[in-house]
């Protein structure tokens, strides 16, 4: 579904992504690791066309996208549900609205049934609780929760884009969205279906630096390092890497791990 | 200047063209967001509203107090209400409740919108189909267009009746004498020049501080840099556009100078 052929990127100066290649299918679980400022979030930019690369190809669905225009772009987007970091609400709207947000920009749907609707994703995710509260009075496992319901609401996904789902969230709320995660990614049990979520295998794409999180919801890994991908590979492989700062990375995990126990 | 320096220049023209273009046809293309329109125009008019009457009240007053002494001098003290009125409709007050604008309100929208762009909000708009600049910039611009205008006129009034206390109160000038030098001055080309000027001030601020908005980078220390850097170059466009639109309708109007 995603490939990246040969793409360079840089903010003025600053090369952040250095001729990456890399394809991935719509029912992969991906985990794209590694450490602060070394182009995670990008990716995922450009996947949806926020940005463009300065050259190389990207190519969604078999089309690529890499000089589309905005009015063109919108239909790509509409393929991917994507959560940013920190989960980006709407801070002048409340819950209720920002979970409708979409249902208000594309539908016809009366009140009543935007109302239903938004209780029903907002129970799939867990905090229905919060539908009159503004996003200033929501934790930070909430904020995530409802961005994760509003983005449902957005479109019917075939992938989902996760930007540091978990970061800045204690173990207990990490632990919660990544159990999230994989329930919207498996086929629909019926609490999600109510929800007016569609059936079928959806994969996704989370970016994080946190090792822990991503080996609990992930099955392939993809690790950069200095502009480029210094690993892509599955789980198992990951554990026998000899690469040196995945290592460091995997001690970290273990010392966690131990830690718990 | 370097050559880096003219190029990054050229494409921010560019892209402050494209926004005022895109955000001014907004007004006539679909879909229309009032509730986005009537929430700008509350904040920037009804918010508005009691400074501009503060700072016109001062400046009327002050104003005709400086002529009153000026005139007195001269033996003109009789003039005082028509060239505070000259100076208020055509001039002072357009100027003075733009620049309270662009304090106040640009502040507020490049500011708001900056921090849009930092939390990704506009991201996501713009990953829902959504135009951000039809959704954010259009509702900023209609509200200027229409608010500048209302509180320029308030304050033209609020000012007049400023010079008339100082003139009335302070300098014992006739009462209807002043006013009747006002009616004077209320020709076609001196309220058509002073209501023409808000229209472009409101237009120019509201592109001006959605675009330093819309382009702020670097966290905090980038919003606050956006957001002075929003309301000088609103305050410095003011200026001299005044005194462009002062000449051309000088010229236009059939004015010697």
């Amino acid at each position: 579904m995603i490939v990246f052929d040969r793409v360079w990127f840089s903010y003025g100066a600053n090369q952040v992504l250095k001729d990456l290649s890399f394809s991935i299918d719509a029912h992969e679980k991906v985990a794209i690791l590694g450490g602060s400022g070394v182009g995670k979030t990008t990716i995922l930019k450009l996947i949806v066309g926020l940005i463009r690369p300065d050259s190389g190809r990207i190519i969604i669905d078999g089309e690529d996208i890499t000089n589309k225009s905005e009015d063109e772009l919108r239909e790509v987007r509409l393929k991917f549900s994507i959560v940013f970091q920190e989960g980006a609400l709407f801070d002048s709207l409340n819950v209720k609205e920002n979970v409708a947000f979409c249902l208000r920009e594309y539908t016809k749907m009366s009140e009543d049934e935007i109302d239903r609707q938004v209780r029903e994703l907002l129970r799939v995710v867990g905090v229905e609780e919060a539908i009159d509260l503004m996003p200033d009075e929501l934790s930070g496992g909430m904020h995530r929760r409802v961005s994760i319901a509003r983005s449902l609401a957005a479109c019917k996904p075939k992938m989902f884009l996760y930007d540091e789902p978990t970061s800045g969230l204690d173990p207990i709320n990490a632990d919660n969205i990544c159990r999230l995660i994989l329930e919207l990614s498996t086929p629909p049990s019926p609490p999600l279906s109510k929800g007016g979520i569609e059936g079928g295998r959806r994969g996704f794409i989370i970016v994080t630096h946190k090792v822990f999180d991503a080996i609990k919801v992930a099955e392939r890994f993809m690790f950069l390092k200095d502009d480029i991908t210094i690993f892509d590979g599955s789980k198992e492989e990951l554990a026998d890497t000899t690469i040196p700062e995945i290592q460091s990375f995997i001690e970290e995990l273990r010392f966690k791990h131990q830690g718990k126990q | 200047m370097k050559k880096t320096d003219l190029k990054n220049l050229i494409i921010d023209l560019q892209d402050f063209y494209l926004l005022s273009f895109h955000g001014l046809l907004g007004i006539i293309k679909k879909p229309f967001y009032l509730k986005e329109t009537i929430e700008q125009m509350d904040y920037a008019g009804a918010g508005s509203s009691l400074i501009i009457f503060l700072v016109s009240l001062f400046i009327g007053m002050a104003l005709s107090l400086q002529l009153s002494a000026e005139l007195s001098i001269l033996g003109l003290k009789m003039y005082t209400g028509r060239v505070v009125g000259i100076s208020v409709i055509r001039e002072i007050g357009p100027v003075t409740a733009a620049l309270v604008f662009a304090g106040r309100v640009g502040a507020g929208m490049a500011s708001e919108l900056g921090s849009m762009i930092l939390g990704h909000q506009v991201d996501t708009l713009r990953v829902f189909g959504v135009d951000p600049i039809k959704r954010l910039v259009t509702p900023r611009i209609i509200s200027s267009l229409i608010m500048l205008p209302a509180l320029t006129i308030i304050g033209d009034a609020v000012s007049l009746f400023g010079g008339y206390y100082i003139a009335v109160f302070v300098s014992y000038q006739s009462g209807s004498y002043y006013w009747g030098s006002i009616r004077d001055i209320l020709t076609f080309e001196n309220v058509f020049a002073g209501s023409v000027k808000p229209f472009l001030f409101g237009y120019l601020i509201a592109c001006i501080s959605c675009y330093m908005g819309l382009s702020t980078k670097g966290g905090a220390i980038g919003l606050r840099r956006s957001t002075t850097r929003a309301v000088v170059t609103s305050m410095i466009v003011i200026i001299v556009s005044d005194f462009m639109l002062t000449r051309i309708l000088l010229y236009v109007l059939g004015f010697s100078v």
